[in-house]
């Protein structure tokens, strides 16, 4: 082969801007990235309902799956942008035709890394999935160990809420729609997800005023995201964490039919 | 036994376990690379909640090998024992290293990226197995 003694592989330089899309689950992608600048998230899952697999930085490298793959299989994960960043862009190519050619043995043992990371893959893909499924059903008030269904208040209530890993000055708002003895649903602006963290798992500490004129106050973990629902606004299906006995008392005084 | 002939040839020397007997264990430190010759083995970890049972290993499966593609101290990442009396070939690393050694920057790069890929996805998903009820 004429350049089989390059040295190095083609090479691109690409810049992206904070949020754009760099690969996308379930596109036959060839190239190989690695992180230069910046700070880039791997995720999986569609608008409502995404789960973060990692946080890449410099010097990091994505995409290696679909190079072992020999892309014959589509991305297993999207990658996005979260701040500016800059990436070098790998045409596996080469490094193919060396991992194809390297020695049986320790192609052998590298062959069934690969396989167990797929399979962990899955697993872990389908344990976020059930978990998420059984805290939404507690999110909307229907516990996974009884058949009584929490009854569901729909309400329009801004409230204030902040990240539980204090920020200081940050406080942000929200729009609770409907709430629950185990949880709530509570709209907000997309800004927000744009400047803060809010991936399933995250956790904030909630307060509001309810109609009754109570103050409420808890820290609720997101358990689902929406965005398909209103273009102008994203919807955050939220647990309750953690509700003082005070807090219960209030609450469930207000949610009494 | 269905080891391959190929991988064969690496084995430097045998060792027989009983059940239960601990082949790796979690957080010690070993450069040693095995592969199962005959019978099975479990790969546990250790999570907040408990042990997790991560994986079986069967003939013809390699494990402890993640050290050999590690410039770390070789701290073990979760542990092997024996389930049932199992029979396990150390592999010949010096001779492995030096093959992995005169591969490109980019591939090694490449492998290492997968390797630390695979040991987060295993944290995860044994951190996750526990909270279920």
């Amino acid at each position: 082969m004429a350049n089989g003694k390059s040295k190095t592989p083609p090479i691109q330089r690409l810049n992206y801007k904070k949020g754009e899309l760099i690969v996308k689950e379930g596109d036959y992608g060839i190239s190989i990235y690695k992180v230069i600048k910046g700070k880039v998230e791997v995720f999986t899952g569609t608008d409502n309902q995404e789960v973060r697999l990692a946080l890449v930085g410099p010097d990091e490298i994505i995409g290696e799956m679909v190079f072992l793959y020999g892309a014959v299989e589509p991305r297993t994960a999207s990658v996005r942008a979260v701040e500016i960043s800059e990436l070098e862009a790998w045409h596996p190519a080469r490094l193919s035709t060396e991992y194809q050619q390297m020695p049986q043995t320790l192609k052998y043992i590298i062959d069934q890394i690969l396989k167990h990371l797929i399979r962990m893959n899955k697993v872990y893909g389908s344990l976020t999935t059930k978990i998420e499924e059984e805290k939404e059903k507690e999110s909307r008030g229907e516990p996974i160990d009884s058949k009584r269904r929490y009854y569901r208040k729909e309400i329009d209530r801004l409230c204030e809420y902040r990240p539980v890993a204090f920020i200081p000055g940050v406080r942000l708002d929200g729009l609770i729609k409907d709430i629950s003895r185990g949880g709530m649903a509570m709209g907000i602006s997309p800004e927000n997800v744009a400047s803060f963290s809010h991936v399933p798992g995250d956790e904030f500490q909630v307060s509001t005023t309810l109609p009754n004129g109570r103050k409420l106050e808890m820290t609720a973990k997101i358990v689902t995201i929406r965005k398909d629902l209103d273009p102008g606004s994203v919807l955050l299906g939220m647990a309750f964490t953690n509700l003082t006995e005070h807090n219960q008392k209030t609450l469930g005084f207000f949610l009494m039919p | 036994m269905s080891v391959d002939p190929f991988l064969y040839s690496y084995v430097a020397s045998e060792e027989t376990y009983p059940d239960k007997g601990v082949i790796i264990e979690e957080g010690s430190k070993g450069f040693w690379v095995y592969v199962i010759l005959e019978g099975q083995a479990k790969v546990t970890q250790k999570a907040p909640k408990g042990l997790v049972i991560v994986d079986t290993l069967r003939e013809g499966d390699v494990f402890g090998e993640l050290v050999m593609f590690e410039k770390g101290e070789g701290i073990r990442s979760a542990s092997v024992t024996a389930s049932g009396q199992v029979r396990v070939g150390i592999l010949d690393t010096e001779r492995l290293s030096s093959e992995y050694d005169v591969l490109s920057p980019q591939l090694k790069e490449l492998i290492s990226a997968l390797i630390s890929r695979l040991k987060d996805m295993t944290r995860r998903a044994s951190a996750l197995s526990l909270q279920k009820r």
